[in-house]
Order: C-alpha cells, then structure tokens, then sequence
C-alpha cells in the first residue's frame, strides 16, 4: 500500500489508526496520523474556504460517545478551524509590520492588496463538535479538580495533535489534545495556544470531564490572552528562563489572565 | 592550530558519528569558512549536474539519509538552500558538517542563506539553546551566525540537461509497470524512491501541443504532479514513436535556486548582485524578501494577510523567468507534504528536504536532481552502488515496456475526463500572450526519501507518557 509518490502510509511518525476504551456505556476513542497531503489539503481549503494551517493533522480525532444515548463529542481539526475568523476583520499584524509596511509604501504604493484576508493565527473558541440531544446546558458545578488530583490508575492515555502553525517563523498555533481515562472518570483537555511574538498571547482550553457512574458531563471553556509585552515584563522580573516558559502554555497560564468562561453541564441517563 | 587537511576529515568523520567538535575547531573551522564564503558573490553560479536539497531544519539523521539516497559528497554535488537549524535536536552537528564540507571540498557543494540563518530566528526556534546546552556558552553560536552574514543569497545552475536519460532502476512495486513511458521518450521529470526505484516518470509530449505537456503539469488546483489518485490516465499522448522535436539535449535555461522567492525590488539577476548581503538578514528590503516570500495562486505581487512579507504569482514568476533566462526557479522555506511542489506550469518549484518535520508530521522528503547538458543526465555512480538504482548510463528499457511514450502516466491531475486539460489550455493561452512560452524546464529527478529510523536520544517517545495533567 503506497500513495502515488511512493510514501508508505505507514511513516515513522508516530501515529496509529483508531485506539478505544469503553467504560460503563461510554466509548472513549483516538486516531492519530500524519499530516494530510497535497490532495486532501486542496479539497480542505475548498471547503474551509482558508488555507489550512501548514500542518493540519485533518485525519486525527478524539470522541468520546455514550452508546445508551447516543450522545457524543468529538474533536477534530476541520470543525476547529471552520470557526476560525474568515474575514479577516480580527486579523493580527506581526511585530514588524508597520515599519515593513512604510517602507513598503514608500516602493510599492502599487502593491495594495491584502491576499486571501482571515485571521492567520487559527485562533479559534472550538469547544468540540458534540449531539445537541441532550445539550449542554449552563451550570456552576466546577469540574471536581480534587478527584482529578487523586493518583488512580490511568487505564487510557493519549495526546493527539490537530494542527500547528509556526505563523511564518512569527511565533506559534497549536490546537492539540490530551486525554486520560481512570476507573470511574475522565478528563480531556483541548487547548488552544498561540504565541505572536511581540504582539500577542492566547491560551483557550476546553475541558470535559465525565464522571462514569452518574452520567455526569462538565464541559468547561476557558479563554486566556494578554500582550506579549505584559507577559515578558512580569517574567523578567522572575528567576525563570523566560524563552523556555514562552513555549509552554503550562507555566504560561499563570502569566496570561482569563478573558472568558463558560461551564457548562449535561447528565447521560 | 589548524583545521586544514587531516583534521578537517578528522571533524568531518566525527560529526558524521553526530559528535559536536570542540569549540575551539568550531572557531577556526568558521574563520575558514567565513574566508571561502567572502569570495562568493551574492549568487553562486554553479554548474549541472547538481543536486538541490531544500530544508534541513536540524534533522542530522535525516540528513544522513539524504546523503545516502542522494550520494555522499564529493560524489555528488549539492546545493543546498538554507534552513539547516532550528526545530531539529541537532542543527549544530548538521550545519558544522555543511561547514566542513564546504571548506572541505568547496567546489562539490553549495549553501544558500535560509530565512533561519539568522541571529534573531536562531534564538528563538532553537539553535540558540543548542548551541548553549552543547558547551555551556554561546561562542559557538556567535562563531555561526558569523558564518551566516557570509552565505550567499542564491545559487544559479548553468548547463542542466532539458531530458533526463532514465534510469534502468526497476520499477518499483506498487506501480503497473505498463504505465511507465518507454525509456526512449523524452523523458522531463522522474521521482524515485529511496531505494531508487521508479516511482513515477513523465514524457514530454512531441506532438504538435508539445509544450501543452509541461502545462498539464501545473494544474493549478493540484499541487506536485503526484496527484493523489493514481488512475489511468486513458489514452493520452501520442503514438510510440513521438520524440520528433529533435535533439533530447535541447538547451535549457538556467535554474535560479533562493530559499524564499521573488522581491518586487528584483527585476533580474544582476540586481541580486548588488546588495550587500554581509549582515544580520533585515526585516525588510530585497535581502529580507528573498529569504521569506512565498508563491501563491495570486496575480501579480500581494501582501502577506500577516502584516509583512510579500506573495507572488504565475505572472511574476513567468516574466522573471523570462526576462533572466530561466527556465525554473528553485526555492524551499514552506513544508510540502510530497517533500516536493511543482506550481505555475513547472516554471518554479519547491523542494523540501526535512522528512517527518519537527518528528512528528509524517511528511516525505525530496531533493531535485539536475543532470549536465549532454550528458547522461547526471547519473554519477553512487559511493553506495548496490543500493541506488540507478548506476550506469544504460538506457535498457526496464519495466518500460508497454508504456510507448505516453504522456501522464502515473498519479497523474489530469483526470480521464479531460477537465483540466482544457482548464490547462484555456490558462496557458492566457498566460502565454506576449511571453511566449515558458522556456523547456530542465530534466528533473526527484528522490522522495522518509525520516531515517532514529536513535531514541531525545526523541519524542512513540507512544504517549500518561501524564495527570489538570
């Protein structure tokens, strides 16, 4: 089995099909592969109506689904970046790009147009793509961060990326996924980050927790954002290496505060 | 101390083993390199057969397995064209090894400047760090990015051969061997697998729409002329005996090789000439946009959505191409699935050498072969023979057989319904008012290669580390 140019489809990425746990009625599952290629992208685009992030994982996927329900949430790259901004009307500038741009006026007054305008960042509030029957409904039950805490067994555990953009060499996009089941719960964070260097800071998670037993399902979003230029401040004035936690949306979180949050819940029965 | 002769393959030979050279070595190795460099104009002309490389980003493995699918230097002539650090785990051992071959055997290789050889990109993306974990300071960096104001901006091959003579590489197996061109034709571009086997072959058409065959090649909706759907392509082309256009060594113009593109301050060649390139890479101007520009499905010249950074498009390409003589541009600098991107009718392309980016992409890699006009298209026998498959100048016709020139043969974008031929056809007539067609591209033999099996130091583990992360 090879694609036309000769690439197995088995790489040395790391990558596999379709992995799954079940856990009293809820089906728990993964598929990670590589990168999506020439074809794929092209019809991608067509549909997205933007050019997908330079690696778009568009076949990877997490879902968590309750068989008596019917009830499901998936994750996946293309409903992610179908709520990307197409319009370009909150499109970020890079750092530079007022004194590239006056020097460029001074040249090239004829060279105006702004191609294929939307938000390049792939900044986007994708909370998962989920059954609106039941739906999530408002609440104020947190997700019980104690019993998250507890060191019980994980019985299944993956981490699946969706897409990442080095925005040019200008910083970096990265919408990926982490999931781990234990006996009686789980949790699944989605999270969001992008670093334009000397502009811009954003962090947006999406959490879900499910308690097995009760048929409990919280689903939190949070949404982080600060200017650069605030973050690398207040980190100057610690002993921390301050490139290496730039990287990190972990230590980041701290540095970078909450502009938006949505709790949301619903019970499967 | 010294590092001429002895312990120059000294250092070569203990970098190959991805072991970093004492510092000291570094310095002296980078004073050497800085004086070679110095000579060279900001466009390196190099003669075919050469084989160009895009990409390396730090991927020493990686690199190692180019050089096997590729031939060692200095069997084979390279050029590569920038981005050799960063997001890898071992740009100081990959770009040192670059040096020393180059000081090495400063005839047998060419480095170009990446929009990452820069001391402003390196500290962010990775180098940097590198370099200061590697010894403990950041003299080495300093002593590289020293060596990066010095590389040259670009690189123009003379003398490719416009036909390829084909390999009698077998077929390789997934491919109905009945649908590779007879070794005869006229045979434009070849993708071969890391074992050297054909992938993949394209006869130029010889019929009264000759040159429509290389425009097939550039659907401009598709992307490398690896189409992803390997369907027959129905009876296209001529009849078996179509190589009526003459001589298969045809002259072909010049290839202009730069990392990024275009620069609407560069109208030609000589303009590149002109600028001092001795420093840190600029945020603007032609030096900076030779580094970072992109071609896009554009007319004309456009602006970046990101604020900064020019796109081109067909036109500008053609015209450049034509105005200087060219008959393709190389460049690198943006990830392709297929390790390579044909676009605008074959008139540039880009090739992309780091396999499975930043260890986990999963894409393939290329490097773009040009043989010498005249010659047998540059089949300089591998230092590794028994594992290339090409070898020789023999023109045996392999699995060849059935094939009878015809055109599109494998993975072919242009569909049995014959849609994008006209779609092809309606463009070109546009495009070539008033500028007359394209120049014949040159021969172009692409080897597709995957990441090299690594070893575990610092490698991403394969299977996820559960972790209780909140």
């Amino acid at each position: 089995m090879s694609t036309p140019n000769g690439a197995p489809v088995d790489t040395a990425a790391p990558s596999h099909a379709d992995t799954s746990i079940t856990k009293e009625g809820f089906r728990i599952s993964t598929r990670k592969l590589p990168i999506l290629k020439a074809g794929p992208i092209d019809e991608m685009t067509k549909k997205l109506g933007i050019a997908p992030p330079e690696m778009i994982f568009g076949d990877n996927l997490a879902r968590i689904e309750h068989a008596p329900t019917g009830w499901f949430i998936e994750f996946n790259a293309f409903d992610a970046l179908d709520r990307v901004d197409k319009t370009g009307e909150s499109m970020l500038k890079v750092s530079y790009s007022k004194e590239w741009q006056q020097n460029r006026q001074k040249q090239f007054e004829e060279i105006k147009e702004v191609v294929k305008p939307f938000d390049w960042s792939y900044s986007t509030d994708y909370k998962g793509t989920t059954s609106t029957n039941p739906a999530f409904q408002p609440t104020d039950t947190p997700i019980p961060l104690a019993l998250l805490k507890r060191p019980d067994p994980i019985q299944f555990f993956d981490d699946v990326m969706l897409y990442e953009d080095e925005l040019a060499d200008n910083g970096i996009a990265m919408l990926s996924c982490k999931i781990r089941v234990m006996p009686a719960r789980l949790l699944l964070l989605v999270r969001f980050f992008m670093r334009l260097d000397g502009v811009l800071f954003r962090i947006r998670d999406t959490r879900v927790f499910v308690e097995f037993a009760t048929g409990e399902v919280i689903r939190e979003y949070t949404a982080r954002e600060e200017k650069y230029e605030v973050v690398r401040k207040k980190l100057a004035g610690t002993r921390e290496d301050v490139l290496a936690i730039m990287r990190d949306p972990n230590p980041l979180q701290e540095y970078v505060p909450i502009v938006e949050k949505v709790l949301e819940k619903v019970v499967l029965k | 101390m010294s590092i001429g002769g002895s312990d120059l393959d000294r250092a070569i030979a203990q970098l190959r083993a991805c072991r970093p050279i004492p510092e000291n070595q570094v310095r002296e190795l980078c004073y050497k390199a800085r004086e070679l460099l110095i000579e060279e104009g900001n466009v390196v002309g190099v003669d075919a057969p050469v084989t160009i490389c895009g990409d390396i980003h730090g991927q020493f493995h990686d690199l190692m397995e180019l050089f096997r699918v590729g031939g060692d230097v200095p069997d084979t002539n390279y050029l590569f064209m920038g981005d050799f650090v960063d997001r890898g785990f071992y740009s100081l051992e990959s770009f040192l090894l670059l040096l020393c071959l180059k000081v090495r055997y400063p005839d047998r290789i060419t480095l170009i400047r990446g929009n990452h050889e820069s001391r402003q990109i390196t500290t962010v993306y990775g180098f940097y760090d590198e370099c200061l974990r590697k010894y403990g300071s950041a003299n080495v960096w300093r002593y590289c990015c020293e060596v990066f104001d010095y590389l040259a901006l670009g690189a123009l091959v003379t003398g490719a051969a416009t036909s390829l003579t084909p390999t009698d590489g077998p077929i390789a197996e997934s491919i109905q061997s009945m649908d590779i061109p007879d070794a005869d034709c006229d045979i434009e571009i070849e993708t071969l697998n890391a074992n050297g086997e054909i992938m993949y072959r394209y006869a130029r058409n010889s019929d009264s729409h000759s040159t429509a065959a290389s425009q097939t090649n550039s659907n401009p909706a598709s992307s490398s002329p690896l189409g992803p759907t390997p369907s027959n392509t129905g009876p296209a082309g001529t009849g078996a005996t179509s190589s009526s256009n003459g001589s298969s060594k045809n002259e072909t113009g010049a290839v202009l090789c730069v990392h990024g593109g275009l620069s609407p301050l560069i109208d030609s060649i000589d303009k590149i000439r002109l600028l001092d390139r001795k420093q840190e890479v600029p945020h603007e101007g032609a030096m900076c946009d030779l580094l970072w520009s992109d071609p896009d499905e554009i007319d004309g010249w456009g602006l970046s959505p990101r604020g900064a950074g020019f796109l081109f498009g067909a036109d500008i390409v053609k015209h450049f191409n034509h105005r200087n003589d060219l008959s393709l541009i190389a460049r690198a600098h943006q990830l392709v699935m297929e390790g390579f991107k044909e676009m605008f009718e074959s008139t540039i392309v880009t090739v992309w050498s780091a396999p499975n980016y930043c260890y986990r992409c999963g894409n393939v890699a290329a490097i773009l072969e040009l043989g010498e006009d005249g010659s047998n298209a540059g089949f300089v026998p591998r230092s590794n023979g028994e594992r290339g498959g090409g070898g020789g100048g023999t023109t045996a016709s392999g699995g060849g057989a059935g094939g009878n020139g015809r055109g599109w043969v494998l993975g072919s974008n242009v569909g049995p319904n014959g849609a994008a031929i006209g779609e092809n056809r309606r463009l070109s007539s546009v495009l070539g008012d008033g500028m007359g067609r394209p120049r014949d591209g040159p021969g172009r033999r692409y080897r597709v290669f995957e990441a090299a099996p690594q070893d575990s130091r610092g490698m991403p583990a394969k299977k996820p580390v559960a972790e209780y992360f909140l």
